[in-house]
């Protein structure tokens, strides 16, 4: 079933540091969800029978900027990790030669 | 005076306060009390909010000045999910500990106009993954009725702060059984809606095509006045309906048919107290004059399975948002990707991370259609069963577990083996139908009385069925 490589690489996609333990214990425990979840394979779909859930459509709006107050505004801004006035501060992402 | 919580429902309160018996001061400090010396047992509560008594003071103003609506001064509890202004919401997660909510949810805002009050968060477990709150990053919460056992989950703090006396009714939210197992495991009355019934603009999103919103109770009166102030649509959730969204017509001319689906109880193996206490709950309902029909769910044994596809790929993309750099915790890299991976495992649990990685995985290239295209074609399978039931019957009748509330830690090593306990409820969510627990006899275990609970599901837009037949079998009307 799953090896620890392709742990590996869906951890590197979900952005999640893994130990050695980890992984090992993921291991085992996909193969037990995939074990169970691999029954799906035996159902015959060629009904297409795969549809929305009752009568949910898709809804549009326009897509026009709102204003808010400036006390939102300090609420949001004020949970940031780090901010630099009225932005959000985050690391250099472009590296410098 | 000493106010009877355990027999207050929310019209007799709302008279009594009405009569100038009680004020809504005396009724939140009579749970306040309750909660103090309780909670320290069962851990229901996170955190009770210390302006709860100034929101009494205004619901009494509401009453002398002739503005109390049926909910105004009634006390509540919310789910760790559900964002109140100013208030912590941490989602049972590390990774929101401190976060604080920036605006009021659609529900909240809802109850805030009718002068609820409000009196403190509820456990749950982390990002409303799993049955049983052993998942929260705060601790387990224990089951009132005994606490050696689980109160269920993901909403079990709710459930077991209503049946606690620690509040008159609680909100949930439901995603595979979230709020009708804690409900069934606690003895109390929980209900979800129909899929858009309930905005859920300002609830933290776990699986966004599952989750809805709803109330627990002691009644299925004071769920329906609850649900009927939290529903309706609202621009801020495109997914949700309004009243004539669904039409349908009765089956049953004087009392609603009820189906009971044998062959998928069998299948999902049921204790042997919970199927005496099914076939007499099914008794006392013919005896009321309801029609019973035996009818055939042949797919809804694939729906665990369909269930573990959709929920864990629809949770990696909500769950995407938690990077430290908008909110929540930070942990600090040598840079901003490694930022990213180090808050992310520092701020998630076990069951979180296994449910990301699960949802990458199957929407990964190569395995998208054999698993979450197949997925949602078996759902739309288990929905034409279910619409063709409604061809014949309004109610269908199951028990809402396979069996009363587990020892805590009993299935911790197995996570199929929690998985199982949502066996007959998630065939709601992915259906989107309206379905209610409602508690159904007991089971003996260790010389404790457990509770065990009925649920009722209803075609898309049927809550009053769902009500109507709930608030019978309980004996609440006459």
């Amino acid at each position: 079933m799953i090896t620890v490589k392709d742990l590996e690489h869906l951890a590197k996609l979900a952005r999640i540091d893994l130990n050695e333990a980890d992984k090992e214990s993921l291991v085992k425990e996909f193969d037990s969800i995939l074990g169970y979840v691999d029954q799906l394979k035996k159902v015959d779909v060629s009904m297409d029978a795969a549809g929305r859930v009752g009568a949910v459509k898709n809804v549009m709006r326009p897509d026009v900027v709102e204003s808010i107050s400036n006390m939102d505004r300090e609420r949001l801004l004020d949970e940031a990790p780090d901010r630099e006035g009225d932005f959000i501060a985050v690391k250099k992402i472009i590296a410098q030669d | 005076m000493k106010i009877d919580l355990h027999n207050l429902t929310i019209r007799k309160a709302h008279a009594a306060m009405k009569a100038g018996e009680f004020s809504a001061v005396e009724l939140t400090q009579a749970y306040l009390e309750v909660i103090k010396a309780k909670n320290k047992d069962i851990n229901a509560y996170l955190e009770v909010f210390d302006d709860a008594l100034d929101q009494a003071k205004a619901a009494d103003k509401r009453f002398k000045d002739g503005t109390a609506t049926l909910l105004t001064g009634i006390p509540c509890a919310t789910k760790d999910n559900l964002l109140i202004q100013g208030k912590i919401a941490s989602a049972g997660s590390k990774i929101l500990a401190d976060y604080h909510a920036t605006y009021d949810a659609t529900v909240i805002a809802k109850l805030k106009n009718e002068g609820v009050i409000f009196l403190g968060r509820t456990n749950m477990d982390e990002f409303a993954m799993g049955s049983s709150t052993e998942n929260s990053a705060y601790g387990v919460t224990k089951n009132p009725h005994d606490l050696s056992r689980v109160a269920g989950g993901s909403s079990g703090g709710s459930a077991a702060a209503v049946a606690m006396d620690g509040a008159m009714f609680a909100l949930g939210t439901d995603t595979g059984g979230s709020i009708r197992q804690p409900a069934s495991l606690c003895g109390v009355v929980g209900f979800k809606p129909t899929y858009g019934g309930v905005s859920r603009y300002g609830a933290i999103a776990m699986g966004s095509s599952l989750d809805q919103i709803g109330p627990i109770g002691k009644t299925v009166a004071d769920c329906e006045i609850v649900h009927n102030a939290i529903h309706g649509q609202d621009g801020k959730d495109s997914t949700t309906i309004n009243d004539s969204t669904y039409k349908s017509e009765r089956i049953g001319r004087k009392k609603p048919v009820i189906g009971v689906p044998k062959a998928f109880l069998e299948f999902g193996g049921l204790d042997s107290s919970v199927s005496e206490a099914f076939a007499s709950a099914i008794r006392s309902f013919e005896s009321k004059g309801y029609e019973i029909k035996q009818i055939d769910l042949p797919n809804s044994a694939h729906a665990l399975p369909v269930y573990y596809v959709i929920m864990p790929a629809e949770v990696s993309s909500n769950l995407a948002r938690f990077d430290g750099v908008r909110y929540g915790l930070h942990m600090d890299g040598k840079d901003g990707i490694e930022d990213y991976f180090k808050t992310r495992r520092a701020g998630f649990g076990k069951e979180s991370i296994r449910r990301i990685l699960l949802g990458t995985y199957v929407l990964s290239s190569g395995y998208y259609d054999a698993y979450y295209n197949r997925a949602n074609a078996v759902k739309g399978l288990i929905t034409q069963d279910f619409n063709k039931a409604f061809e014949s019957v309004d109610l269908i009748a199951t028990p809402t577990t396979p069996s009363p509330a587990f020892k805590i830690g009993e299935k911790g090593s197995d996570p199929v083996a929690m998985y199982l306990e949502d066996i007959f409820t998630v065939t709601a969510n992915l259906t989107g139908m309206p379905a209610i627990s409602i508690p159904c006899g007991t089971a003996g275990r260790d010389g404790k009385q457990l509770p065990l609970g009925l649920q009722l599901t209803a075609r898309p837009g049927d809550e009053a069925t769902l009500f109507e037949a709930g608030k019978e079998f309980l004996g609440e009307i006459q």
